[in-house]
């Protein structure tokens, strides 16, 4: 009985993409499809200029609505705060991938909805997620919100700056940014490069 | 999953008959189950080292069902600490690419290079033919009209090995001349001792960095980034020096967006200040250094202010970083960075920083430079090789005897400059002109001819006018499809290769083994190695009989094993780091003539070199050109990944970086697609254009190694550019005989066609193994 | 200046396939409710239109399995016995499935009883409601306005009447007109709904204003099919056809256009 969030300290994020990488290998990620991926924002004008590094995912919400729009429960929230797909109740209509304002879900060709899933099978064996684990800037943090001494309460009370990103859907994300550069937040860019 | 209208009615047509039991993979599974999960699987971990660029992180292969699933860090590791970068996790790609070379090729008979026409042979009849046209070239013009090229871990293979045993000294590494000459040249005679393929900056207890260049965070060499952010995360402060807005400077306290090639101008002045000022670390310099006079005369008039009208900064800022430099020594540090071949004159511009570094006093200190010490390791008892080329290489020894054994010639490049490493571009004149004497044969091991030696004209002129062409490879790389014959090597997750030793801190060994058996019919580097040197006759060279032998005799002598070094991947060492540790030993890490930091170089002075470092302004850009830049993406290493699907995906293509101001001028649009022409009629592309704010109006900036020409490489081919193939021009630095790549400029050619291309995501579907 | 490493989420994940069942589940819907609203009044009337009723149904059920991506789950009916009235598809499954089964029933008696009528049209009407549903319940995707939930339901009825008048002549044309007068009421309320609303849904609103060309098309079709409506029913039927399924298919295209990732 947990509450796990992952916490992304972007003023050490580079960008370098080792998580998305990851991610692939580790969740066996089908070409055309990521459940992870690094925005990059340029801001300002020379040479007054910012440079914010983001990793996006699902983000596990306290209040998904990508869990009331499954026709078959499918998609679900555990216990321990993950939102998760049973693959094998899944019908593929993409109910949930059209609820998510986060775009985090994707259709897996397999046969089934896809999506970050805060690598369970590892948390199971008391390992962290392959992105967190694998991330040479240490920017990534993973725990139990419910545990006062987990490394992610303590990343959590030692921020300057914490964010998360369209907190107006009242999804009450669980991935939370640190720090990050930009004094606007983490609004989405004016203008994206196609 | 997109339905095709051609599969929608074939399956309206057999709607009831569409059961398809089964199949996928044969195995009688209900069509309703979810494919299982490798990790669901029966796993095992294999230790080994990485081969995605030249860190060599210590990394645990996961493998389940026969296949490698997952490559990981080793925690015990010092490189990788449990870590991997993009590169290294995307290994697995690598290893399953469908366009690996598979069979030994021979060029078919009466084809031209270049041509592609090859037919499959047996590793026999390839090496049989390299070996009869290697002793025929031998017998007619002598062992040295051979030229080894080789760049990776089996490099030591190719480039010293073999080289040694056959006798030819025209052995180099594009390491070297292409890519750190400068700073080992510059260490060599600063501090009497290479800076190393790991560098030794003291990133643990540092406080203040300054970064000349250096664009760490696209530059993902792991062990640097995680100490790095490390160390800005503890609250270390940062100044960035580049044209470019870089990743790096995105995390500094200070941006200098310095005019391209006045670094040293920079750097000078930050002695002046230093010096002027009396800033500089007095007990320091006076213990260890000798030639603070002439040092401080010479600087006499680099003030700020003549620097700020050179490079484009404001005198207070410079004066003002010089200060805070001070102000935090010895904690406070000027990392050497890595790929140093900028003008021609860079050999001096690392003097300079070196010699920032030396007043700061901070080299063998904690919160500047470790001292690196090479771990105790023995050689492999062969017979006495008839010479020792003097290679080089990141992880190699930057010295090299300048005797010339009886019966051989000295190396081709000799004379060309200083420095005693061979200088891979130098060696393609002889190929042309036959001077100083011809060079008839080359055997290149891993290395991108055509995107890693500049002027790719000359090169490809060079390989036409070679009687025999070897090349070893993993991929048909566009300079691979020149060659006679083609040798499959396998990867590095399917072979052994020599134990690597990390001069570090804890100098530590690191073993590769393989986690699964080569596929096709490809072979390990060692292995191709052992069979040429035995049609070569030169058996005794190699007297061990299998890699395994070889290894276990290594680690034997140190007190170890296979067995242990298979378990344990990497085997940690004590360190002398700092110069207490040596001066308790009564022992010198300043191996200079006169055994002090040499301010003053009197052996440069000899040698008709400046003995103090100058600013020489670099050549400038013709009007209406840019001067070309170049980098890293963090997601690519060099030209060698562009076909790994995974990386692929997550960078497709380079861009050629253009200020928004520039842009305007020219009329360009975020995103179209350009030539790019060099002052020289070159051109390259099309590529895509950033408008940026990031970088100054001077220049433009494109990462290095895309552009590929190869059809073999189907994800690669087409995409971006080439800044290699813009870079016709070099300027020679006389002292350590690096090739100055930045001195080459181009010019927009609007409104070309966006290439028709495929997307990674399906070409990585339709070329599944 | 936004650029990626990787691919970000955000793309169409409803194809031409999706588009096509939007169709069918309409004229599905719509014909059924005709069917049952017809057969309480006259039951043999309503019996005889009762088999075309549920072959429509039976397209719609066979496209929507065919294009699943877990096609051999789609037909595991167990899935489905749970409870999950926020899931629009939950309804529409059941709608479909009830549908299908009082059809039969419908079929296979000679005389159905009215209440058998009255069940399905209950059912038929989920059918119609809950696609409208399936967008309007999706805050992330603000172009899928509420507005759709009556809407989508009026042009499927639209789509229905088209198809009925094609079929059967002149029966069905006054309803035809009235519909079509809902219709363009409500799709011209869409931009203003929009506009009344926060940021995200001017963004929208900028979107439909200015890549609408189609759902604009779409609107003008309506309105010339409640004009003409009851001098020439067949072009007013086609025009409604059209019309209906510009807007809706427009809609359902667009609408999954993603504002968190490319922005408007």
């Amino acid at each position: 009985m947990a509450r796990y969030a992952m916490v992304i300290d972007l003023e050490s994020c580079v960008g370098c993409s080792a998580c998305a990488a990851a991610c692939v290998l580790e969740n066996e990620v089908p070409p055309g499809h990521n459940r992870l991926w690094i925005r990059q924002r340029e801001l300002g004008v020379f040479p007054e200029l910012t440079v914010e590094y983001r990793p996006e995912q699902c983000l596990h919400c306290e209040n998904p609505p990508c869990v009331p729009a499954c026709p078959t429960g499918a998609s679900y929230k555990n216990e321990d705060g993950l939102v998760l797909v049973k693959y094998e109740r899944c019908i593929a209509c993409g109910a949930c991938v059209a609820a998510c304002p986060y775009d985090a879900r994707f259709m897996n060709p397999a046969g089934y909805v896809d999506k970050c899933t805060f690598c369970e099978h590892r948390i199971a064996d008391g390992l962290d997620p392959a992105c967190v684990e694998t991330c040479p800037t240490g920017c990534r943090v993973f725990g139990d919100l419910d545990d006062p001494t987990s490394a992610v309460r303590e990343a959590l009370a030692k921020a300057g700056r914490i964010d998360v990103l369209r907190p107006e859907m009242g999804t009450e994300p669980k991935l939370f940014y640190l720090n990050t550069p930009s004094n606007r937040g983490l609004d989405e860019a004016e203008e994206v490069q196609q | 999953m997109k339905l095709n209208r051609r599969k929608f009615l074939t399956l309206s047509a057999a709607s009831v008959g569409a059961v398809a039991l089964g199949g996928r993979a044969g195995a009688l599974k209900a069509p309703w189950t979810v494919p299982q999960k490798w990790y669901e699987e029966q796993v095992s971990t294999v230790y080994s080292y990485c081969e995605n660029c030249f860190w060599k992180c210590g990394i645990t292969v996961k493998v389940a069902g026969g296949k490698v699933r997952k490559i990981d860090g080793q925690k015990h590791n010092p490189k990788s600490r449990g870590r991997l970068c993009p590169r290294g996790q995307a290994g697995v790609a690598q290893l399953y690419d469908p366009d690996r070379l598979k069979r030994p090729l021979i060029r078919v008979e009466g084809s031209e290079r270049g041509e592609g026409k090859y037919r499959e042979a047996s590793w026999d009849e390839a090496l049989d033919y390299i070996a009869a046209r290697m002793l025929k070239i031998k017998d007619e013009y002598g062992p040295e009209a051979i030229a080894w090229f080789g760049h990776g871990s089996g490099d030591s293979w190719f480039v010293e090995y073999l080289p040694a045993a056959w006798g030819s000294p025209n052995a180099a590494k594009p390491a070297v001349s292409v890519c750190t000459a400068p700073r080992e040249t510059a260490s060599q005679w600063t501090f009497g001792r290479g800076v190393g393929g790991h560098e030794p900056v003291d990133w643990e207890n540092t406080e203040y960095i300054v970064l000349i260049g250096h664009h760490i965070g696209e530059d993902t060499h792991n062990t640097q980034l995680q100490e790095f952010a490390a160390a800005l995360r503890r609250g270390a402060k940062l100044v960035v020096v580049d044209p470019r807005f870089s990743t790096a400077a995105s995390k500094a306290d200070r941006w200098l967006p310095i005019k391209p090639g006045t670094d040293t101008a920079l750097l000078l002045a930050w002695i002046n200040v230093l010096i002027e000022e009396g800033l500089y670390d007095r007990e320091y310099v006076e213990k260890y250094t000798v030639g603070l006079a002439e040092l401080a005369e010479h600087v006499k008039d680099k003030t700020p202010e003549w620097a700020a009208s050179i490079t484009d900064l404001p005198a207070d800022t410079i004066r003002a970083v010089a200060r805070e430099l001070a102000a935090h020594a010895p904690k406070a540090v000027l990392p050497p960075g890595r790929h140093t071949v900028w003008y021609g004159s860079d050999t001096q511009r690392m003097r300079a920083l070196y010699i920032v570094n030396a007043l700061l006093g901070n080299y063998g200190v904690p919160g500047g430079f470790y001292l690196a010490k090479k771990p105790y390791l023995e050689k492999y008892p062969h017979p006495p090789f008839p010479l020792e080329p003097a290679a080089g290489g990141c992880s190699g020894s930057s010295g090299g005897s300048e005797e010339v054994p009886e019966g051989y010639k000295p190396r081709a490049d000799k004379g060309k400059f200083f420095a005693k490493t061979t200088a891979i571009q130098e060696l393609i004149e002889p190929m042309l002109s036959g001077k100083p004497y011809p060079i008839r044969g080359l055997i290149c091991y891993g290395t991108n001819l055509f995107h890693s030696i500049p002027n790719v004209p000359r090169t490809k002129e060079a390989l036409r006018k070679l009687d025999l062409y070897v090349a070893i490879d993993v991929l048909p790389m566009e300079h691979v499809m020149w060659a006679d014959v083609i040798l499959p090597e396998c990867t590095y997750l399917e072979r052994y290769d020599d134990l690597v030793a990390i001069a570090h801190k804890t100098p530590f060994i690191e073993l590769r083994q393989p986690a699964v058996k080569p596929l096709w019919d490809s072979k390990p580097g060692w292995w191709i190695m052992r069979e040429l040197a035995i049609k070569l006759g030169l058996e005794k060279f190699v007297p061990w009989k299998s890699i395994e032998e070889y290894l276990d005799t290594r680690l034997q002598a140190i007190g170890s094993s296979l067995e242990e070094m298979k378990k344990k991947g990497t085997l940690v060492q004590r360190g002398r780091p700092y110069l207490n540790d040596w001066e308790r030993w009564h022992m010198n890490p300043f191996k200079t003539p006169s055994g002090k930091i040499e301010l003053y170089s009197k052996t440069f002075a000899e040698h008709g070199f400046d003995p103090l470092p100058d600013y020489t302004p670099p050549m400038p850009a013709p009007t209406g050109y840019y001067r070309l830049l170049y980098g890293r993406s963090p997601v690519h290493s060099f030209a060698k990944t562009q076909n790994n699907w995974v990386l692929m995906e997550l960078k497709p293509e380079n861009e050629v970086w253009i200020s928004n101001a520039e842009g305007k001028k020219l009329g360009l649009r975020q995103g179209e697609y350009v030539w790019l022409e060099n002052d020289a009629g070159v051109r390259e592309g099309p590529v895509r254009v950033r408008l940026t704010e990031r970088i100054r109006n001077d220049c433009v900036y494109l990462v290095h190694g895309f552009g590929h020409k190869s059809r073999g490489l189907r994800l690669a081919f087409g995409r971006g550019a080439s800044d290699n193939a813009l870079q016709t021009r070099y300027v020679l630095d006389k002292i350590s005989g690096g090739a100055g790549l930045r001195n080459n400029f181009v010019k927009i050619v609007p409104n070309a066609a966006k290439p028709r291309l495929k997307r990674i995501s399906t070409l990585a579907r339709e070329r599944r193994l | 200046m936004t650029t990626f490493y990787g691919i970000p989420g955000g793309g169409h994940f409803w194809h031409w396939t999706t588009q096509i069942h939007f169709l069918l589940v309409a004229l599905a819907g719509g014909f059924t409710l005709y069917t049952a609203l017809l057969g309480m009044k006259n039951g043999s009337e309503g019996r005889k239109l009762a088999p075309w009723a549920l072959l429509l149904i039976a397209a719609d059920l066979f496209m929507l399995w065919a294009e699943s991506p877990a096609r051999f789950r789609f037909t595991q009916f167990w899935l489905f016995l749970g409870i999950h009235p926020k899931a629009a598809i939950w309804w529409g499954a059941w709608g479909l499935a009830l549908s299908a089964l009082l059809l039969l029933v419908i079929i296979l008696q000679k005389q159905a009883g009215k209440y058998w009528y009255a069940l399905l049209a209950v059912c038929s009407t989920i059918v119609v409601l809950y696609p409208g549903y399936a967008l309007a319940a999706n805050a992330a995707r603000p172009l899928w306005d509420h507005l759709l939930l009556a809407l989508f339901p009026a042009t499927a009825l639209l789509l229905a009447l088209a198809l009925l008048i094609a079929w059967r002549g002149e029966e069905a044309v006054r309803w035809l007109e009235l519909t079509s007068w809902v219709s363009l009421l409500l799709a011209l309320l869409l931009p203003a709904a929009l506009a009344s609303g926060g940021v995200d849904q001017a963004r929208a609103l900028a979107l439909l204003l200015r890549r609408g060309l189609l759902f604009g098309l779409g609107t003008l079709l309506v309105l010339l099919a409640a004009l003409t409506a009851r001098r020439t029913p067949a072009l007013a039927a086609a025009c409604a056809f059209a019309g209906a399924w510009l807007i809706r298919g427009w809609l359902v295209a667009e609408g999954q256009h993603s504002l968190f990732t490319h922005g408007f």
